[in-house]
């Protein structure tokens, strides 16, 4: 198959365009795969892109260079097409507008894939009769205002396929939005194998990582933190990652006297060899979109307490066998479950082993797979139908149409390329 | 179907000039082992023969060449051995081929979970600590600190009347004429302060009470005035720059010369220091 990936700038950083850069180095093991960016504002990407994957811009925002375009009036000129209500609204433009039209409407592919809602709406109008259309959902439903959801219900009927990380975002999906015919199909993100061994359970540091902002409830941990220590003052935490709240997270170590054994460690990138230093990972969150940064502790061996929130904690951890959920703002349950298992050095490993087999589930190559059965069942689909999108014999290239299994991908790629340090 | 135009390895290196088909810079990834000893293995390199690894100190033209040799792998690698003499500093890492330039290296994977919570052995008179690390330009750099005797820095309890100080002391034996010293930066004669000893661990407490504004280093004198003296610092575990991450609140007196405030913290290079500074009004 050829599968075209349109995304909002492939040479960023961030969830979707990890996530977005492991699915198409992996389905180019066997298929014709390019990643379409809107933007491309440096020269590199950040991201490891594999050599088979196409990597272009529509539009070029490189400040000294030859091919600069952010000084051109239509540059300047509000977008009309992309929907209004897109959080990124506001870096869309005329320019912008006619590019992705004449992308959609030329492109040359079986199967195009939007990355975010503003897209998804673009792909799903403006693409040319033929390709299967698929919109990703990398948020949740719920996360968008009314006014997106209302887009969204117009143009995505037009979709053949919208995927959420979670099963929970599905079931929102068909309980609230009439997409008769659409394939809603939950596919969880990939993480591949960490490019170090995993930890082996013996140190005594709880270890979490994400944005310092309101949404992950640091705070929480922090204070569940001071009855750990009550109880195990042998223990510490670090709590990776930069944002709003660090100021306030400082004043709180220091008013519980936690600067001993709480450490706000600051970004770091890459991150598993951060994971490995401790023996038990932490999520505190009030929502997660899917839980990325569960599967990433739990693929470098770590088992991961976190809250029951929506949605994608309960679809990652089995509560008990390879990590524990405990009820969301309930600073004694989190001190609970750390507890637990801190205590229990059997129980840890145990768990620890459970959560290297049970992630494996997320290898990029198990999830390519899954997109593959999605877009080539679409495709067929498609070439049988009676009302319309047909179109010439399927271009095949390497592999079959239903390619043979994924290498499960070693460090090599995965360990390359990953952000900039701070 | 469409033009390649990516490449196979992204440069950690920000905003670089050169265009598509631009050399990538060899990358390093990092393992390092409980006795101090790093091992270096090098991608986007080419071959091991008669090439090496090198070490320059950031301030002068000292260099250390390490031999390159395939590993199991394939890969060129490097062996520092924790027993090497690697002087105090910042060393910038290059790798160069037999007959070649040097080019920096970019950092790659740094598998430092050995440094964390690192007890030496107690038999070493010698503490050499070297943690690697990427520069803001993402290239790899290595931080090394060699101290004979060391006197390691602990918990740290900041109070309102007082700091105390818990440590260990490496290389030196704890003398019923220990003390601890604040020497100010400006030649001003060293207050003391009586340590309480536990075998090899000391604590002690600095009194803000009548410190005079400014900054004062930390020293043990494990032996009395007679013996060593020692600087106070945080070396043993994998945290290449404490003061950003080991951070302490500070507290406010009122004197008779107005509001002051006083607390410790970490110099840039990771030795114990306090300071007491007029208070912002």
């Amino acid at each position: 198959m050829q599968i075209s990936f349109l995304i909002h700038n492939a040479y960023g950083i961030g969830g979707t365009i990890r996530t977005t850069y492991n699915l198409a180095n992996t389905l180019a093991e066997q298929h014709d795969v390019e990643i379409v960016s809107v933007f491309r504002h440096r020269e590199e990407p950040v991201f490891a892109c594999d050599p088979r994957v196409g990597l272009r811009h529509l539009v070029d925002l490189r400040k000294d260079g030859p091919g600069y375009e952010g000084d051109r009036p239509e540059y300047r000129e509000p977008a009309r097409t992309f929907p209004k209500e897109e959080i990124r609204y506001g870096q869309y433009s005329a320019l912008t507008d006619r590019r992705i039209a004449r992308h959609l409407s030329t492109v040359d592919a079986d199967v195009v894939v939007g990355t975010r809602p503003g897209l998804n709406v673009l792909l799903a109008r403006q693409t040319r009769r033929g390709p299967v259309r698929v919109g990703q959902e990398h948020l949740t439903l719920d996360s968008h205002s009314a006014g997106l959801r209302a887009e969204l219900r117009a143009a995505y009927p037009r979709l053949d396929a919208v995927t959420t990380t979670t099963e929970a975002d599905a079931r929102a999906y068909r309980a609230k939005m009439r997409l008769p015919g659409v394939r809603v199909e939950a596919v969880p993100n990939s993480v591949p194998v960490p490019a170090v061994a995993p930890a082996d359970g013996s140190a005594k540091w709880v270890v979490a990582a994400g944005r310092l902002a309101p949404v992950k409830r640091y705070g929480l941990l922090i204070r569940a933190f001071d009855q750990v220590r009550a109880q195990r003052p042998d223990w510490r935490l670090r709590i990776y990652g930069s944002g709003k709240q660090k100021d306030k997270l400082r004043r709180l170590i220091d008013d519980l006297g936690l600067y001993n054994h709480v450490l706000l460690m600051g970004p770091a990138h890459p991150i598993e060899p951060e994971w490995v230093k401790g023996s038990v990972a932490a999520v505190t969150s009030s929502m997660e979109s899917f839980g990325m940064t569960i599967v990433e502790a739990m693929r470098c061996g770590l088992p991961v307490v976190s809250t029951d929130c929506p949605h994608g904690p309960g679809e990652i951890i089995d509560n008990g066998v390879d990590g524990r959920l405990v009820p969301v703002g309930d600073v004694g349950a989190i001190a609970g479950g750390l507890l637990e298992l801190i205590n229990d050095d059997a129980l840890r490993r145990q768990m620890a082993d459970a959560a290297l087999k049970a992630s494996e589930r997320f290898d990029p190559a198990r999830i390519a797979e899954r997109y593959e059965s999605l877009f080539s069942g679409l495709v067929t689909r498609n070439r049988g139908s009676v009302t319309g999108r047909m179109r010439g014999p399927l271009h095949r290239t390497r592999g079959a149409l239903l390619g043979g299994a994924y290498a499960v991908r070693g460090a090599g790629l995965s360990a390359l390329g990953k952000e900039r340090s701070a | 179907m469409m033009a390649v135009t990516s490449q196979a390895v992204t440069s950690r290196t920000a905003d670089r000039t050169a265009g598509e088909g631009a050399v990538v810079p060899p990358r390093a990834d990092c393992v390092a082992d409980p006795a101090g000893g790093l091992v270096l293995d090098l991608t986007g390199f080419g071959d091991a023969d008669g090439a090496h690894l090198v070490l320059r100190h950031r301030d002068g033209g000292q260099e250390v060449r390490l031999p390159l040799a395939p590993a199991a792998d394939g890969r060129p690698r490097a062996v520092l051995p924790g027993g090497a003499e690697l002087p105090e500093g910042c060393w910038d890492a290059f790798a160069q081929s037999a007959g070649g330039t040097a080019e920096r290296l970019v950092s790659g994977l740094n598998d430092l979970r050995s440094l964390v919570d690192r007890v030496p052995d107690g038999a070493d008179d010698r503490i050499g600590v070297r943690i690697p690390y990427a520069t803001k330009h993402g290239n790899l750099s290595v931080r090394s600190w060699l101290r004979a005797p060391h006197a390691e820095a602990g918990e740290l309890h900041p109070g309102q009347e007082a700091l105390e100080v818990r440590g260990r002391v490496y290389g030196a034996a704890l003398t019923p004429d220990a003390y601890a010293e604040l020497a100010g930066r400006a030649g001003e004669e060293p207050r003391r302060a009586g340590v309480h000893r536990d075998g090899a661990e000391f604590r002690f407490t600095v009194v803000w009470a009548g410190l005079p504004q400014g900054d004062r280093d930390l020293w043990l004198r494990p032996a009395g005035e007679d013996g060593p003296r020692v600087r106070i610092a945080r070396l043993l575990d994998d945290i290449v720059d404490k003061q950003s991450v080991l951070v302490y609140p500070k507290v406010t007196l009122e004197t008779e010369r107005g509001a002051v405030t006083a607390g410790p913290y970490y110099t840039t290079d990771n030795d114990l220091a306090v300071t007491v500074t007029a208070a912002d009004s």
